[in-house]
């Protein structure tokens, strides 16, 4: 009988996440998931404690601006990178999160790459600072 | 009308409203994923003032940051990357049914939240010692910049806000770990394991760049 069809009389499915993707693993058991093994995550882990120290020691090493501050965010960005692909899972997870990860970035963007338009074409941005 | 005939397969974690546990757990981490897009959008805010006022006041940033102490702002890092991987584990210990696991992992990354707290509280504690307070209570008198309490402000906002999504942790993790002891985690469900793990990386991720913005300017 179509009526007991999930996929035949409840239209609104088509925009549940895990069918929008891969409508075929939709009736498969959550065995699919990803499990981590020790090895990965402690590699993870012992790259995220190197960079820690890494970006440290290069703070010593006091680079002149912009190097600093650029070796410092690249630094960020690639432990940043590491918590959300393997930690947080995105590496193996549904494209569609990481879809929302990086959506969020581009409107922080935009949300500093316009503030910065105003803010560095004023002579005083607030008067008295 | 649909008869729930698909109702008769359904485990007790699986909620009426869901075909499958596969569906209910990427719905759970789909929500759990747009809720940690405003929160990204949330410290994004400030995130812009900093970099404008960094701009504004480089020199001040370079001065005003050497009052922080980078050895404990790196231990801190080191604490939180910690925590980052004990709830990996517990999820992974969750995944292959070593129930116990869970709850050591998740009482461990409890642990190293409140280390990463208290060495906080220490940091403030001396600033306040100081005189350094944000805003107009600011009295410290060791930067000679009328405008050195903009970055002592900016500091106590992104480091408290930080915070209080630690102590928002801590509570979820509690939470989590009396589930893992009552045995409701295993296998074939773990979702509140997996979302609070996600908010709990999420908050690492957000530290990993308050402290190179704070702790290592010159």
């Amino acid at each position: 009988m179509a009526l007991s069809g999930y996929h035949l009389d409840f239209p609104l499915s088509i925009v549940l996440p895990h069918s929008l993707i891969t409508p075929k693993k939709f009736l498969m058991s959550s065995s699919t998931h990803h499990i981590s093994t020790d090895k990965t995550l402690l590699t993870v882990a012992g790259a995220l404690f190197c960079l820690t120290l890494l970006t440290a020691g290069v703070h010593y090493l006091e680079l002149p601006q912009p190097w600093s501050i650029l070796a410092a965010m690249f630094i960020a960005v690639v432990k940043a990178g590491l918590v959300a692909l393997f930690f947080m899972g995105l590496y193996w997870d549904k494209r569609f999160n990481m879809m929302l990860l990086i959506t969020s970035l581009a409107f922080l963007a935009l949300l500093g790459g316009y503030t910065l338009l105003d803010t560095l074409t004023r002579v005083h941005i607030i008067p008295g600072f | 009308m649909a008869n729930h005939s698909t109702a008769t397969s359904h485990a007790d974690f699986v909620q009426h409203h869901f075909v499958t546990a596969d569906q209910q757990f990427d719905s759970a981490k789909l929500g759990m994923w747009v809720f940690l897009v405003t929160e990204i959008l949330f410290f994004g805010g400030l995130f812009t003032a900093y970099t404008v006022l960094r701009m504004t006041h480089p020199d001040l940033f370079a001065e005003a940051s050497t009052e922080l102490d980078t050895l404990w702002g790196t231990v801190n890092t080191l604490v939180l990357i910690g925590s980052s991987l004990t709830v990996a584990m517990a999820i992974k210990s969750a995944q292959l049914n070593q129930t116990k696991n869970i709850a050591i992992n998740l009482g461990i990354t409890i642990v190293l939240a409140f280390i990463f707290l208290m060495i906080k509280y220490f940091n403030w504690m001396h600033h306040f010692s100081l005189g350094i307070y944000p805003g107009t209570a600011y009295s410290f008198t060791g930067i000679d910049d009328p405008h050195a309490s903009i970055f002592f402000s900016l500091y106590y906002l992104m480091t408290g806000l930080h915070g209080i999504h630690v102590v928002v942790g801590i509570g979820v993790m509690t939470w989590l770990l009396v589930k893992s002891l009552k045995g409701q985690f295993h296998s074939e469900y773990y979702t509140p394991l997996e979302i609070g793990g996600l908010y709990w990386h999420l908050v690492d991720i957000i530290w990993i760049f308050l402290y190179p913005l704070f702790y290592l300017i010159h």
